[in-house]
């Protein structure tokens, strides 16, 4: 037996053993969920006549929805709601759920790369969240009310996302996103073998970007069976155990490995998305979505079988060579082979009008207006993992809701008012930037 | 009787439009990578659409229309009745579509880049120097682009082709076609226009380390004055050669020749105003430096760009100038409210300035409609609207009396959609080019159909 087919064999056995582990370990690390939820959360209003597309229930025509302590408490053609609320007339207007964008890079004051290192999971975005960025504003007046906040691609295994409530001029706390799991970013690809390769480092081929993921993995284990072994030794009395020493970036990995992080994976060809998935059994981890995923369409069934969402671009292609087989129909032919796909803008231009590229799916295939709508609200918050809580028009979640002039999934409708929480965060009559609780001298 | 007739040939053009799909599906199998499925019409027999919303643009609406095109024109527009069908015409039901003129786009870099992080697919701008009129996109114009077919797909049958903004004088546009069998065909005018950047981005300010001239818009404005007086002094050297040379008594040895530059040469009709440069200025206080510049040297003037410049905007409106729409998703000021540029449509529009919608895209040509389309969200009236892709830009190109509207003895370029030109959802199923009904693939449909039939 050769070296190599060796270090196979022990990947294999480390893959079932984290697969255990993974499977006992279970619930995912959470934001901290000590800060104040919401602005006030405790409006209670009722918006009438309007059409609500809710996602999960198909449209309703006149509708109304009730709202209270930042909950949606009811909705449908009727609601039973006190009789003194405040009434919106949504008369000729639009409801749907906030917009969730799962792959923004938006307030981070550009500070998106670590690119001295591939594998850098031990950064946190928090610590270069710039929450007075106005693009977070120009985000809510497009209706988008969440949004996952990555690391950038340069590197194979980058940091740890959060996932933010769009709120613009409250503080930073108030804006997490409260109990939403935690997401970490990976690359492939050109970006991390240019962004090395220029630098005459490894990795500077695929082969390279492969081999360093399955090395600081390889390394991670090792780390925790070291760990592993200084517990046993201390819980069994022994007096000449030493204690090793805390590494972040091996101790984040090790988070990976035990499923208590969502991973997000920058990934743009089909041979990709295969070589990630088998790496991802090798080492017993599971992979939430593949980010860009502009080949989905070539292996679509893989993607799906594997339980792995695909956030996408509608239409954007030919931007560098691995973007060159896109094709508009991609997020159509995906979600008809089953897989769970999200729209996403990675920009801070298309992030102010999703609800049109989301359109385009209706054009490019024919994704039905359910579709289309889960493909903005619900999908990305599953993404995030926070679908229990936001994405769609449904009793007892979040009152992240937005009211459009005109019908969202096409050229012409513009949000005029957006909640989050049942707070009024933005709206189209005020003067100004159009937001309540934006304090001057701010941004 | 004419009514069976018609039937009968909308027959034969649906058996050939099958036979047609078929033959698409099998040669998408063996991984075609070029267009070439056969027209859906043969462009030697008059075509009838019928039954369609023409969007006529000079005549307004007709819902229930018809057009007929003849040798590559728009010989007939009307209400159905009120139009004769040729005889041998091939007839398009087109009821429940809209017809349109096709889209102008006043500015792209189609033909100029193919793959953007590919260097060697890139003939975008030259950088070496800042003044560069004497480069002409035409002469890189890539007519096989993978990009042109893609961007004919959704309706957009002619395009300016601009160098990129890197230099305040980066060269020569040309006005082309998106059809058409080599770069001659395409290239309907070349050299029309010159751009005149002045967005600051021009400036070699890196790093103060690393910087060279013009590092400052300062630099900027000199170095394209001393380029025009140059140009100027140029015209008054070879007069005066001329004129010498003319005078010379036989026998005599001449004047000495003054050299021969092209750059120099290049700036000549833009100096003696036969041809607009195009403006591109952000702000106000460079869209006010560089008009001041063009009126120093008596420049015919395009405006472009405009993005913050709302507050200058009645004035920008009294100079009497088109203006190509910067574009409308540029990132809002921080100061500025968050439809602060996408109103910027409606608000020149408003002041009786004449407006052309611009991509400023390669790629993403296609998309140019939506941008017209959100901008009606933002108050701009729709017909302006449509003018804005159609006429007007025809009538700022100069050629109004061949492209912009359904109009008769216009040429047949043209698009039936299943409905609103400016709605993302709509569908564009045929897209005519000089009376040539286009073969509705390109790269991505082709990877499409190998991908769905697996």
């Amino acid at each position: 037996m050769n070296i190599i087919a060796c270090l196979r064999l022990q990947r294999t056995a480390y893959a079932l053993i984290f697969l255990i582990v993974a499977g006992s370990v279970g619930t995912a690390a959470q934001q901290p969920a000590s800060f104040t939820a919401s602005h006030s959360g405790k409006n209670e209003f009722v918006i009438k006549n309007a059409t609500l597309l809710t996602t999960t229930h198909g449209r309703i025509e006149r509708g109304s929805v009730y709202v209270k302590d930042g909950k949606i408490m009811a909705f449908g053609t009727t609601v039973n709601a006190p009789a003194n609320v405040t009434v919106i007339d949504g008369e000729g207007k639009y409801v749907t759920p906030g917009i969730i964008d799962p792959h923004s890079h938006m307030a981070l004051d550009n500070d998106v790369n670590e690119a001295t290192n591939p594998v850098v999971p031990q950064m946190l975005m928090k610590d270069a969240f710039d929450y007075n960025d106005k693009a977070i504003y120009r985000a809510l007046a497009g209706g988008v009310t969440s949004s996952l906040l990555l690391h950038g691609s340069a590197d194979m295994i980058g940091g740890q996302a959060i996932v933010i409530k769009n709120k613009y001029g409250l503080d930073r706390d108030q804006m997490l996103f409260p109990g939403a799991p935690q997401s970490i970013k990976f690359a492939s690809g050109e970006n991390p073998k240019r962004v090395f390769g220029d630098k005459k480092q490894l990795p500077s081929t695929r082969m390279g970007n492969f081999e360093v993921m399955r090395e600081a993995f390889t390394q991670a284990k090792d780390y925790q069976r070291k760990w592993d072994e200084y517990n046993e030794k201390v819980k069994r009395g022994d007096k000449t155990a030493s204690i090793p020493n805390k590494d972040l970036k091996l101790e984040a990995l090790n988070q990976v490995l035990q499923g208590k992080m969502l991973v997000q994976i920058h990934c743009y060809r089909a041979d990709e998305f295969l070589t990630e998935i088998a790496i991802a059994n090798e080492f017993g981890y599971k992979i939430r979505a593949f980010h860009h995923a502009l080949e989905a369409y070539k292996v679509p069934e893989a993607i799906a079988q594997n339980n792995i969402a695909i956030a996408t671009f509608a239409d954007w292609w030919g931007y560098k060579y691995e973007a060159w087989d896109a094709i508009p129909w991609n997020a159509d032919m995906a979600m008809k082979a089953g897989v769970r796909v999200a729209i996403k803008s990675d920009s801070d231009d298309y992030i102010r009008r999703l609800n049109q590229e989301a359109a385009k799916t209706m054009r490019y295939g024919a994704a039905t207006e359910d579709q289309a709508m889960q493909m903005l609200t619900l999908n990305p918050a599953w993404i995030m993992g926070v679908d229990d809580k936001t994405g769609s028009i449904d009793v007892g979640k979040d009152a992240d809701l937005v009211l459009w002039t005109g019908y969202p999934l096409s050229t012409y409708g513009v949000p005029e008012k957006v909640w989050i929480d049942g707070d009024v965060y933005f709206d189209r009559s005020l003067p100004g930037l159009g937001i309540p609780q934006f304090q001057e001298g701010q941004g | 009787m004419r009514k069976t007739a018609l039937r009968w040939s909308l027959v034969v053009t649906l058996l050939l439009g099958a036979a047609v799909a078929q033959q698409k599906t099998a040669s998408s199998a063996k991984a075609a990578t070029t267009s070439s499925a056969a027209p859906t019409f043969d462009p030697n027999r008059p075509i009838l659409i019928t039954g369609a919303k023409l969007l006529t643009i000079t005549q307004g609406t007709i819902e229930n229309g018809v057009l007929v095109i003849k040798k590559g024109k728009i010989t007939a527009v009307g209400a159905v009745g009120s139009v004769r069908a040729p005889a041998n015409a091939q007839v398009l039901d087109a009821k429940g579509m809209t017809v349109y003129p096709g889209l102008i786009d006043s500015e792209t870099h189609l033909g100029l880049t193919e793959i953007s992080a590919e260097r060697m697919t890139n003939d975008l701008v030259e950088p070496s120097d800042e003044i560069m009129p004497n480069m002409h996109v035409a002469d890189a114009f890539h007519a096989e682009s993978q990009l042109i077919p893609v961007a004919r797909y959704n309706g957009i049958t002619n395009a300016i082709v601009a160098p990129e903004s890197r230099d305040t004088l980066p060269g020569q546009d040309s006005f082309i076609q998106l059809a058409g069998a080599d770069a001659t065909q395409m290239l309907l005018i070349r050299d029309l226009a010159m751009p005149l950047n002045f967005t600051g981005g021009q400036r070699r300010n890196e790093s103060f380390a690393t910087a060279s001239y013009p590092q400052t818009r300062m630099g900027m404005a000199a170095q394209m004055r001393q380029a025009f007086t140059d140009a100027q002094t140029y015209v008054v050297k070879w007069d005066e050669y001329n004129k010498k040379k003319a005078n010379a008594k036989p026998g005599e040895s001449g004047p000495n020749a003054p050299q021969h530059d092209l750059k120099l040469e290049a700036l000549l009709p833009y100096l003696e105003g036969k041809k607009p440069v195009i403006i591109k200025a952000e702000e106000p206080s460079d869209v006010e430096t560089a008009y001041a510049l063009a009126q120093e040297f008596k420049l015919k003037v395009i405006l472009n760009g405009l993005t913050h410049s709302q507050s200058i905007y009645d004035k920008i409106a009294s100079w009497k100038v088109p203006v190509i729409l910067g574009s409308i998703y540029d990132a809002p000021k921080s100061w500025e409210r968050y439809d602060t540029v996408y109103k910027m449509p409606a608000e020149l529009s408003k002041r009786g300035v004449k407006i052309a919608f611009a991509s400023f895209e390669a790629h993403q040509v296609r998309n140019l409609p939506y941008a017209a389309g959100f901008a009606v969200a933002f108050g701009l009236p729709y017909d302006e609207a449509m003018k804005a892709l159609t006429l007007y830009p025809a009538q700022i190109w100069g050629v109004d009396d061949q492209l912009g509207s359904l109009d008769v003895g216009k040429t047949a370029n043209l698009v039936v959609a299943n409905g609103d030109p400016l709605d993302v959802k709509t569908d564009v199923k045929y897209v005519f080019i000089q009376g040539r009904s286009m073969p509705m693939v390109n790269r991505q449909t082709e990877l499409r159909d190998r991908y769905s039939n697996r």
